[in-house]
Parts: C-alpha cells; structure tokens; sequence
C-alpha cells in the first residue's frame, strides 16, 4: 500500500461516518437514558434519603438533615455519650475485605501459574469448571460451608468420631480452643468465627481471583525465568525479581476488585462472624428493611460505605501510578 | 370448503372452551378476597385447613398471599401504595407492625365492627383502636418458648438457668433483633417486667444484664431458620423458638423441646387488617367473622399450632390439645417501650452485641 493510497482511505472516512453518526448518536442516547435511571437515580435517590428523618415508632420522612452522619460518626445519643458502634462496622467491614481479598489472591495465584503450565485443553477444562463455579450465589455457598462445619454433619463431627476433641481435651489444648471461641464443652465448633467468616468470603472470590490473574500469567514469557535460571538464580530470587514484577499491575487490579466486591457481602457476615464483629452492609440491611425502618440511616452508612471505597480505590490507583512512573 | 369447516369448528371450538373456562371463574372472582399469612408451613397450613371451611361457608374464594412478619412488609405495602396496587385485601400483622403501619398511615383502613359479630368472642384488648377507629382484628396468638435439646440438658426451670456458663457455655441460639423478646424475657426474669422497659435506665439495666449471657450464645439468629438448623445439627443446645415450630419439630424427632419456665414465654399475637384502597370491605369482614369463631380458633390451633384468642373453655380443645399451643403464665412484649423508644433501643442492644 502507498502513501497515496492510506491517503485515500483516510479522505473516504468522513464521507461514510456522516450516516452512522446519526445511528451511534442514538445508540449513545440509549446508552444515557439506560444508565440515568438504571444507576444515577437510584444513586441519588439514596443520596437524598440518607437526609431524611426517622419518626419514632412508624417509618420515616423527606428533610434535610445532618443527623444520620453524625449518628454514625457518634452515636445517637451525641454529645450526653458517644459510641464508634458504626466506625467499628466500618472497621470490619474493610478488615473482612482487605484479608479475604489477600488471601483469595494469594493462593490462587500459584494455582494460576501452575495452571499456565498445563497442556491448553486441560487449561480450558480447568477453566469452565472454575467459570461454572461462579454460578453458584452467596447463598448457596455460606449454605454449604454452614454444613461443612456444622455440629453433627461436618468437621466437628469429623474431630469427634476420629477422636480428635478427646485428644485435644487429653492434651490440655481444648481449653485454649474454648477460650477463643472455637470450642464448647462438648466438642470443637468452628461457627460463627472470624475463621469461617475469612474462609468463606475467600471462597466466594476465589475463581474470580483465577479467572482474573489467568490472562496476564498466559502471557508471561517462561524464557525470562529460564534465562534467570540458566544464570544461576534460585527458583525463589526468579519468583521474587523476574515474575512478581511483571504481574504486579493485575495482582494489584484484582486485589482491589476483590476488596470492592467483599466489601458488600452480607449472607457470609450475617451468618458467620459474631456480633461483635459485623459489618456495615449488614448494618445497613437492618436498618432499611430490618424491624425498624430507619432507610435515613440506613442510607447514610451506604454513602459513607462508598466514599470509604472510592477513597480506597484511589489511593490504589495512586500507589499503582507512582510504581508504573518508577 | 374444508378451510372454512376448520375455521367453523375452530371457532367453535374456541368459544366454547372460552365459555367453560371463563363462566366459573368470572363468577368466584365476584367474591373473592387475598389474604397474606407468613410463608412456608404456616401458609400451607391457612391453605390446606381454614380458607377451604372458609369458603365453604361463605362461597368466598380466598388467593392467599405469602408476606414476611416483619417491618420488611410496611415497606412493601408503602410502595404499593404509592404505586396505587393493593398486594392483598386483608393482611396479618404482628401488634407492633400494626402500631407502626397506623402510625404511618393510608397502609390499613378502619373496619366495620358492627359486620364482624365473632369478634365480641375476644378481649376488647385484641381489637386494635388506631387513630381513625379500630384497624384491627386478632387473629391467632403465638409463643416464643425457651426450648432446649433434652439429650444434652435437663429442663430448665427458669429463664435465669440460661445465664450459668458451666451448662451452656457457647451453646444457646438466642434472636438478635432487638424487639424479637429477649429484653422483655430478662426483665421479667430479674426485674419489673414491663415497667422496667419503660424508662432508659430500666433498658440499661436490661441490657447490662443481657450482657452477661453473651459469652453462653454461640448463635444470635436473625431468621428463624438459622435457629431451626442450630438445634437440629447440634450446634445450639437451648435458646428461644417459636413453641408451635418447636412442637412440631419435636414431634419429628429432632432433639428440640419447649418448656413453660416459671417466668413464662412471651406471647404476641397477629391481627387481620384490611389494606387501604382494597375494595373487597365486606368480604374481610366476613374473613375475620370466621376467624372470631371459637371453632375457627380451634382449627386454627389444631392444625397450625398457634394458640386461641378464646377462652379454651369456648373451644372443644381438650386440655392436651391446649398444651401443645399454649401455656401460662405469659410475658407480653413493651409494646409501647419499643415504638416510643426505638432507636435509643436499637443503639444500646446493638452496642452491647458488638462488644467483644
């Protein structure tokens, strides 16, 4: 092709854009309207609410009110007492996150490379049972674990048909199991606990995790490593300077994308972690469809929720950008 | 010629399946009336045993309606009012909703007690006089039990038995909900019962001592399920349950049995209301007439398992029948403690649960 030619085609390109303007101009217009009232309503929506007020012993009405912020910053009975209830939730909720998150990385990460060095058609059939897999709900999922560790269908009743809790009591390391909530007088219980809730919520991202990092592993060029190898460095210093380096951009990504979607979970806390370590999301599920119909409230915890997130994703984005300029 | 024989016959053929078809059901559907009750067992129950003798004596076909027995359904309602439709004519609500959805307003419209004879069958208690005159009728009574698994535990003799952590370290399933009765069960136990409720250091105090049985719960439930697996699996060994769900668990065979301790269980009851903008008044007031009946009551406790609105002298329930409902004596909930004090309530029981 000459130069003449590429001129040519770029003379003929307004010519036939003028008709499809119109059709993409349209296609956009549908786009807006789908994404104005799909999302940008309902977004305001509980912007708005989250000023409303709650009335005493019936629901609650349309205001412009600072309170709920302040309650959640303080405590309704702000300034006679206060309490940071609503920041511990908050707390929990980024603690549950930030760990599941790390940990569903974590291990599928080696999973993922071991995963690239298989022939491609058990990779791809590695890859539809792990694609399938993300079509079971939360639900479903807390419901099977809740199983898996139950009483007298699960791993207790595993520990004791094996003998395990008598030797535990035998040992003298029951004890310490029941001082941490892990065990009561009659056998181990491993529900509700910090351990189930951290389980279960990496779990529930764990094909997530594979199916995210599994692009960028594919294409690692394994001659780097050999070329690292063949020059006398160990498998580890290879792992630690030549591989990690060049998938931190999607290790990063998918961690963050991970810590978002966790941050919302609320079948795994409700169900598995302890009163004292609830979250926010399920907070705010008690207080808009809960016994007491505070949506104001209930609203502002999802605001601040999202401001906590979005701050978080940017310094994400920050932390990346500054090691990109490196 | 064939053409238009087929046409003809299809034609034909048509309006008579049209005929057959739609002749009965335009005729039920001028009397007929959807009732909400709580899902699952319970609805099937209404579905299989009362509103067939309902209909049967009125002619009132019933489409029944699943609701939640919750402040999720004053929700739904709200909304369905704003979008002016009316997901049922009569719905059940449990005395606090009640207060709240008369509270609230255009959810449940006044009723015609002069149609609804039966209903001088109750305790003027159980007919509901809301701001714009009576909104509610009661419908049937229900217990919230202690229960305990008897292979582990022997029956305990007090709500105060709970609080002993050499028996139930770990090992109780108990609500937490704020309103679903613990407060009520403690003050009853170890202070003035509702009088206690009243004021906010009574609350205080309440949850100070509700406190003190966290490290005994291994299960704080929020639905009712989460408790009926807790005991069927063994996880949980005792805690509060509904005492017609544990009954009839009980009389499958898993290891759960109810027990009246010597505070009592709390009681609560559900009323029929009518939802605003229903057109179908008098057919609820003849739905709540049959429920006012001592024979409806009874059917209802026989089949249901809640406990009558009537005296059970009224009924032709035998004694034994009446225990598997009922029982005495009974802990009724601060009703007015928890509309008028509700969020100071939630914040303090919710502060208290998430100490560690």
């Amino acid at each position: 092709m000459t130069v003449a030619d590429d001129l040519n085609v770029a003379a003929d390109i307004p010519a036939k854009a003028a008709p499809g303007l119109t059709r993409k101009g349209a296609l956009y217009g549908v786009l807006t309207a789908l994404m104005v009232v799909f999302c940008v309503v309902p977004f305001i929506l509980v912007i708005v609410i989250s000023f409303g007020r709650k009335i005493e012993g019936a629901a609650w009405v349309w205001d412009f009110t600072f309170e709920n912020y302040q309650r959640f910053f303080v405590g309704t009975l702000w300034p006679d007492e206060v309490t940071f209830l609503y920041l511990q939730q908050l707390g929990y909720s980024f603690y549950f996150a930030i760990i599941a998150s790390l940990l569903a990385v974590l291990t599928a990460l080696p999973f993922t490379l071991l995963l690239t060095r298989l022939k491609r058609s058990t990779q791809a059939i590695w890859l539809v049972f792990i694609l399938s897999s993300l079509s079971m709900s939360e639900v479903f999922i807390v419901m099977g674990w809740d199983i898996l560790l139950s009483n007298n269908s699960g791993l207790p009743k595993l520990f004791q048909v094996t003998g395990m809790t008598q030797w535990l009591k035998d040992v003298g390391w029951f004890q310490t199991l029941r001082d941490i909530g892990l065990a009561n007088p009659r056998n181990v219980k491993f529900k509700p606990s910090e351990f189930a809730t951290i389980l279960t919520m990496s779990y529930l991202v764990w094909p997530y995790a594979v199916i995210l990092l599994y692009p960028a592993l594919s294409r690692l060029d394994p001659s780097l490593s050999e070329a690292a190898r063949t020059m006398g460095a160990s498998r580890w210093t290879v792992i630690r300077t030549v591989t990690l380096p060049s998938i931190r951009l999607p290790l990063m990504g998918t961690t963050l994308l991970l810590f978002v979607f966790l941050l919302g979970s609320y079948v795994t806390i409700s169900v598995f972690a302890t009163p004292d370590k609830q979250t926010t999301a399920v907070a705010i599920y008690s207080n808009i469809r809960g016994s007491n119909l505070n949506a104001p409230f209930g609203s502002a915890q999802a605001v601040i929720l999202l401001i906590s997130a979005s701050i978080c994703l940017y310094f994400g984005h920050l932390l990346n950008s500054k090691a990109e300029a490196r | 010629m064939l053409k238009i024989d087929r046409r003809t016959l299809l034609k034909s053929g048509a309006a008579s399946v049209a005929a057959s078809g739609l002749a009965t059901p335009l005729i039920a559907q001028s009397r007929s009336l959807k009732v909400g009750s709580y899902g699952g067992y319970f609805e099937d129950s209404f579905k299989s045993f009362v509103y067939p003798e309902f209909t049967a004596a009125t002619g009132i076909e019933v489409e029944s309606v699943t609701q939640p027995n919750s402040a999720d359904w004053l929700v739904t309602m709200q909304q369905a009012a704003s979008a002016g439709t009316v997901p049922t004519d009569i719905s059940l609500y449990g005395r606090q909703q009640m207060i709240k959805a008369s509270r609230i307003g255009g959810l449940i419209a006044p009723l015609n007690v002069s149609a609804i004879a039966n209903a001088s069958n109750l305790d003027s208690y159980f007919v509901f006089e809301g701001p714009e005159g009576p909104q509610g009728v009661g419908a049937m009574s229900w217990f919230t039990a202690l229960v305990f698994n008897p292979d582990e535990v022997e029956t305990p003799a007090s709500w105060a038995d709970f609080w002993d952590t050499d028996t139930f370290e770990a090992s109780l399933g108990l609500s937490n909900v704020h309103s679903s009765g613990l407060l009520d069960i403690t003050s009853a136990t170890f202070f003035d019962g509702e009088a206690t409720m009243m004021s906010d250091e009574g609350i205080l105090a309440i949850i100070d001592k509700v406190r003190e049985i966290k490290p005994n719960v291994t299960l704080w439930w929020n639905a009712e399920s989460q408790m009926e697996q807790g005991m069927k699996n063994g996880d949980v060994i005792g805690g509060q349950y509904y005492l017609d769900v544990a009954n009839l668990m009980a009389a499958d065979g898993f290891p759960i049995q109810p027990t009246f301790p010597k505070e009592g269980n709390l009681q609560d009851y559900g009323s029929w209301c009518l939802s605003e903008g229903s057109e179908k008044s008098e057919e609820a007031a003849e739905f709540m007439n049959f429920s006012c009946d001592p024979a409806t009551q009874a059917l209802m406790s026989r089949n249901i398992g809640t406990a009558p609105l009537v005296d059970q002298s009224a009924t032709d329930l035998t004694d034994e029948e009446f225990a598997f409902v009922s029982g005495s004596p009974s802990i009724k909930p601060a009703y007015e403690a928890y509309l008028d004090n509700e969020t100071f309530i939630k914040e303090s029981w919710d502060k208290m649960l998430a100490e560690s």
